[in-house]
């Protein structure tokens, strides 16, 4: 029996922690009207802005996936449906609006009423209109930051400039919400903090170069990027990277990987299955296959290629992450071309596409995706479909079986090579 | 002499197969049983019978290779492996040269992209409905009062297949429905369920390289009306060997052959793999 | 019969008008848009031939898209990729998309990779219109988009070309609003079946012989005596994309609904009235977009939410009920519905929802549908 082995450092732990941490805050923002909160999505947030006005951000995907991974996201996901969600509508959305109708939180904690609703347009089409119906439901104020487009290879001057004024827009309004003033310093250190925070991620996810990885790109990645969008611009996320660096590093360095022996690596694309995340990590222990690069886990942001944010330059800078340094808002050849150097600056033997039927910005095309990967990379592709948050579209038996039958080919052309002296 | 087992425990039916390579390899016997609610019992079953067949012992054996949904559910089996990489393995022996397998079953369908020696290239599935599969055929016929061994038939004998838009099981019975309240003759409507069905089919296996021969497997491969439907959508003839629907219990009987020849070297068995209940 | 011809134009996928005009006009390019809406007075001021998809509706099995674009994607998307994939796309020199929802956005890069000799292109539409910034990033937009035009062209295009452009556009847009101005006040009079095939047609023909069309069709339409049935009043809304069969459209006029507003083929009248033609024309054409556009699914102003438009709409046109017509699988349009529902709950106004796909062979079920709505309400 292959020992299914999971991430259980001490960093898992910390982890907890500081996500818990925040709900508390966000408990006692509900209680008490302080500190201010702002709704945003993950994708390409500007946290840094909300450190200028001590705001804590509040992530209604975070809502949602938190809702799936303890099981509990059928119904709220009913109650929309109910409203009159399509079953196609996305299910973060519908999990979400769902447990606000049915005044049900993930933790049992207070969410609060927020004091701006923020919503950072990076390509997400669904985020724009989740953000709306918001607004209308729980009668707070909406402003919409609307990034452009990926549409060439980089932002031209003209996309800086107007999220830049965007980005001073909003701190008028959240002025004029929270009725403070903004502290520029504090922003510049927030920017600081991300900065460092960036580079020991970058640091991390770099580590999965090495063979074995020393953690699951994917669904250790996953875990990790909670501190990443909620702390990334705190000294307490810095801490915190510098502690799961340091535990990684060593690991990395007495050779220990996540399986007994690392048979696979693999690149993954798309949202996991939240509602069955242990049991499809199970899938793909079973064959000690580890992800050593995900694209999903680069909506907290890309920072494995160099980016950072720059204090002396924080308003350019955090526009410049929000339009080019997120995976939701860069353009749909630019995934391939992500995926294309992961498979081979990190040595991946394979990549796994998993469709999510509620993400269309994720899945949209992933045909072409594949054609791309197999026909013209020549890279063993494996497509799997199911939801990231709804659980009634997970058909176990049939996911696990094409996970067998891709691996039992791989390790079949794995075998043959050595056989042949290619490997 | 070697002698090993295939099994294949599909949803509807189990199909157990034993094969020789006493002077060349070769199949002794095939039995073909239907599932049922018990997966277990219908696997004994589908093998005892296939060893009385053969004339041999179950003892004479030497290795059994259970595939297919239930294989799991085969505690007398040495070892599992999916119907995905057997069909590949099974087709390439039934019918040399194929490059291609386009697998339609009672309740999925596939396409495999084959290489040189049986082994699996790339793979495109069907699983999670019915569109393009047996159940789709079974639901028209049962709409249109119709046996299900007759559609294939009838459907050659289309002059003016209907065109049918959904590939959705549920909603074309009631274009069935609205077809036959319009007059449209049997053969038309049942002309147009294959096409869509072919292109449908088709339309999933383009995500690989098609290339020739293409095979067709599976419980569908019966259907006459089915097998033209593909070519003329292909534009070229498909390769449909008399032992279509048991080429996984075939494809499971050479894994088990090649695991018994010590000399043999092959991918599929460089660790142990856990026997039944491992998943 | 004029709206024979229309038909058949709207549906013919190998775009032959379009070949014609390339004919007459050796040299010139064509460049395709994706809905919903496009600039295309940049197009025209460039001296190409703008031409609206709208996808293949019933004609084109999808043989080859499926591959790349699975389940639970839109017809649309997959039927244009589909004409790409096949050839039928080959008149274009350039296609052009814009924001308007993931799944358009993901093929308009799809497509760039497949077709990598035709000039593909993306088009940021500003979804923070309350910005002072808004105007002038949308301005830089166009200019962006012209600048590849002129590439394309070999032709620089001066302000008097596209204030000129504009102008026609504006005339055009102009008789769209009378005709349908003229509907709602006399339906028996303007048949929606034949008035969407007039307006689709603008989708093809350039803009100077569809103007004629349609003032030709205004006079006769102003003549028809027809007598006003016992019809409900009713506005249609969701169709703003992937477009129904026609066989739909005249379904619910025979199943007793005058049609008195719609968002069919929106793109084509998107401004509330005339684009300025002084000044710096692409500042109009942003600053017309951002402040003087219908509202729509696909473009968000929460200064206005396209709720409270929808109530309006209803009011405006005197209508009974409004009929949600969508596409199925078109995120905008689920998404929108709920709001749209709970307003006109609040407002006391009926509606009914219902899914199409462009590609639908009987109509049994949607007939039933609207024919008990259409009772429910009339036997009140």
């Amino acid at each position: 029996m292959i020992d299914k082995k999971e991430y259980r450092g001490s960093i898992h732990q910390r982890q907890k922690d500081l996500m818990l941490a925040w709900y508390e805050q966000l408990d006692q923002a509900a209680s008490t009207g302080s500190p201010a909160t702002v709704s945003m999505l993950i994708s390409g947030n500007c946290v840094e802005l909300l450190e200028g006005f001590g705001a804590v951000p509040l992530y209604p995907e975070v809502n949602a996936l938190q809702l799936a991974i303890r099981h509990q996201s059928l119904d709220p996901i009913l109650a929309a449906e109910d409203l009159g969600y399509a079953a196609d509508n996305c299910a973060y959305v519908k999990a979400d609006i769902g447990c606000m109708v049915k005044k049900i939180t993930p933790t049992g904690g207070k969410l609060p009423t927020p004091t701006l609703i923020l919503c950072n347009f990076v390509g997400c089409n669904t985020y724009l209109k989740w953000f709306e119906h918001l607004a209308k439901l729980q009668q707070a104020p909406l402003y919409v930051i609307d990034v452009p487009f990926m549409r060439a290879d980089e932002p031209s001057r003209s996309d800086v400039e107007y999220v830049v004024k965007q980005l001073q827009e909003t701190v008028r309004k959240l002025e004029q919400f929270t009725g403070s003033n903004f502290d520029y310093d504090r922003f510049c250190q927030a920017v600081a903090c991300s900065s460092r925070t960036e580079e020991l991620w970058s640091q991390i996810k770099h580590l999965a170069r090495r063979s074995p990885s020393p953690f699951d790109a994917y669904f250790d990645a996953i875990t990790l990027m909670g501190p990443l969008y909620v702390y990334r611009a705190r000294p307490e996320g810095v801490e915190f990277f510098e502690a799961a660096l340091a535990e990684l590093q060593a690991k990395a360095d007495a050779r220990k990987g996540v399986y007994e022996q690392e048979h696979f690596r693999l690149v993954m694309e798309g949202p996991p299955p939240y509602p069955y995340f242990r049991t499809f990590r199970d899938m793909f222990a079973k064959w000690q296959a580890c992800a050593v690069a995900s694209t999903y886990s680069t909506v907290g942001g890309l920072w494995e290629f160099g980016f950072r944010h720059d204090p002396a330059n924080p308003f350019e800078s955090v526009a410049m992450h929000m339009i080019a340094q997120n995976v939701t808002n860069r353009n749909f050849l630019q995934r391939y071309e992500q995926i294309r150097r992961y498979v081979e600056e990190w040595n991946a033997d394979g990549v796994i596409i998993h469709f999510v039927k509620s993400c269309r910005l994720f899945s949209a095309g992933q045909g072409d995706m594949r054609d791309y990967l197999t026909k013209q990379l020549g890279v063993p592709t494996l497509y799997i479909e199911s939801d990231l948050e709804d659980p009634r579209y997970f058909a176990e038996a049939q996911t696990k079986n094409r996970i067998d039958a891709f691996f039992e080919a791989l390790e079949h052309s794995k075998t043959t090579a050595t056989a042949r002296g290619l490997a | 002499m070697r002698i090993a087992a295939g099994v294949d425990v599909g949803s509807t039916q189990t199909k157990a197969v034993i094969m020789s390579d006493n002077g060349g390899v070769k199949v002794l016997a095939r039995t073909l049983v239907d599932t049922g609610a018990n997966v277990q019992r219908a696997a004994e079953r589908a093998f005892d019978t296939c060893c009385q067949k053969a004339g041999i012992h179950s003892g004479d054996v030497g290795f059994v290779v259970g595939t297919g949904y239930g294989r799991y559910k085969i505690a007398f089996g040495n070892t599992q492996m999916t119907e995905i990489t057997c069909h590949a393995k099974g087709a390439s022996f039934l019918c040399p040269g194929t490059r291609t397998v386009i697998d339609m079953g009672g309740q999925d369908s596939k396409a495999i992209s084959v290489g040189a020696n049986g082994e699996v290239l790339d793979f495109v599935m069907n699983d999670k409905c019915a569109a393009g599969t047996g159940r789709f055929l079974a639901n028209s016929a049962e709409v249109m009062g119709i046996s299900l061994d007759e559609v294939g038939p009838l459907s050659l004998k289309a002059q003016h297949p209907v065109k049918i838009a959904t590939v959705c099981t549920v909603f074309v019975e009631s274009d069935i429905l609205s077809y036959l309240a319009q007059g449209k003759t049997g053969e038309d409507i049942l002309g147009g369920v294959h096409i869509a069905i072919a292109k449908r089919t088709l339309s999933l296996a383009r995500r690989l390289n098609i290339a020739p021969e293409i095979t067709m497997t599976g419980g569908v491969a019966r259907n006459v009306g089915m097998v033209r439907a593909l070519e003329e959508v292909l534009g070229c003839k498909m390769l449909v060997s008399p032992d279509a629907q048991y080429i996984g219990a075939v494809g499971a009987a050479l894994f088990a052959l090649e695991k018994l020849d010590q000399s043999f070297e092959s991918g599929i068995w460089r660790r142990d793999h856990a026997v039944s209940g491992g998943h | 019969m004029l709206f024979e011809r229309t038909f058949d134009h709207c549906s013919d996928l190998h775009f032959t008008s379009v070949c014609e005009w390339k004919q007459v006009h050796p040299g010139s390019k064509v460049i395709a848009y994706f809905p919903v809406y496009a600039p295309v007075e940049l197009i025209h001021a460039a001296s190409m031939l703008p031409v609206g998809l709208s996808g293949a509706g019933d004609r084109l099995d999808i043989q080859h898209a499926d591959a790349r674009f699975g389940s639970f994607i839109c017809s649309i998307v997959k039927t244009t990729l589909e004409m790409g994939l096949v050839g039928h796309l080959a008149p274009f020199d350039g296609l052009l998309f814009s924001t308007i929802c993931d799944s358009a956005r993901n093929l308009c890069f799809v497509m760039k990779r497949n077709f990598p000799q035709m000039y593909v292109d993306f088009l940021h539409l500003p979804h923070n219109p309350s910005s002072p910034a808004a105007a002038q990033f949308l301005a830089e937009e166009y200019r962006r988009i012209l600048a590849q035009l002129e590439r394309l062209g070999g032709r620089k295009v001066d302000d008097e070309d596209l204030r000129h452009s504009i102008a026609f556009y504006n005339r055009n847009r102009a008789l769209i609003r009378e005709l349908y101005q003229l509907r709602t006040q006399a339906p028996h009079q303007v048949p929606t079946s034949e008035l969407y095939q007039l307006i689709r047609l603008g989708n093809f023909l350039p803009v100077e012989e569809h103007t004629v069309q349609l003032e030709t069709a205004l006079a006769d339409f102003r003549s028809r005596s027809a007598k006003l049935r016992d019809s409900i009043r009713i506005v249609v809304e969701g169709s703003f994309c992937e477009q129904p069969p026609p066989t739909l459209i005249r379904l619910v006029e025979d199943a007793g609904c005058y049609i008195v507003d719609d968002d069919f083929v929106i793109g084509q009248s998107w401004f509330e009235g005339d684009v300025p033609t002084e000044g710096d024309p692409l500042l109009a054409l942003a600053d017309s977009y951002l402040n003087r556009s219908v509202y729509s699914s696909v473009r968000h102003d929460f200064r206005k939410p396209r709720w409270d438009g929808l109530v309006d709409k209803v009011r405006r046109n005197r209508a009974d009920a409004v009929l949600f017509l969508i596409a199925k699988f078109c995120e905008p349009a689920y998404f929108d519905y709920v709001p749209y529902k709970q307003e006109l709950e609040r407002a006391g106004i009926p509606h009914l929802q219902l899914e199409f796909e462009e590609k639908l062979f009987t109509f049994d079920r949607l007939r039933t549908e609207i024919e008990t709505f259409v009772e429910s309400l009339v036997f009140d």
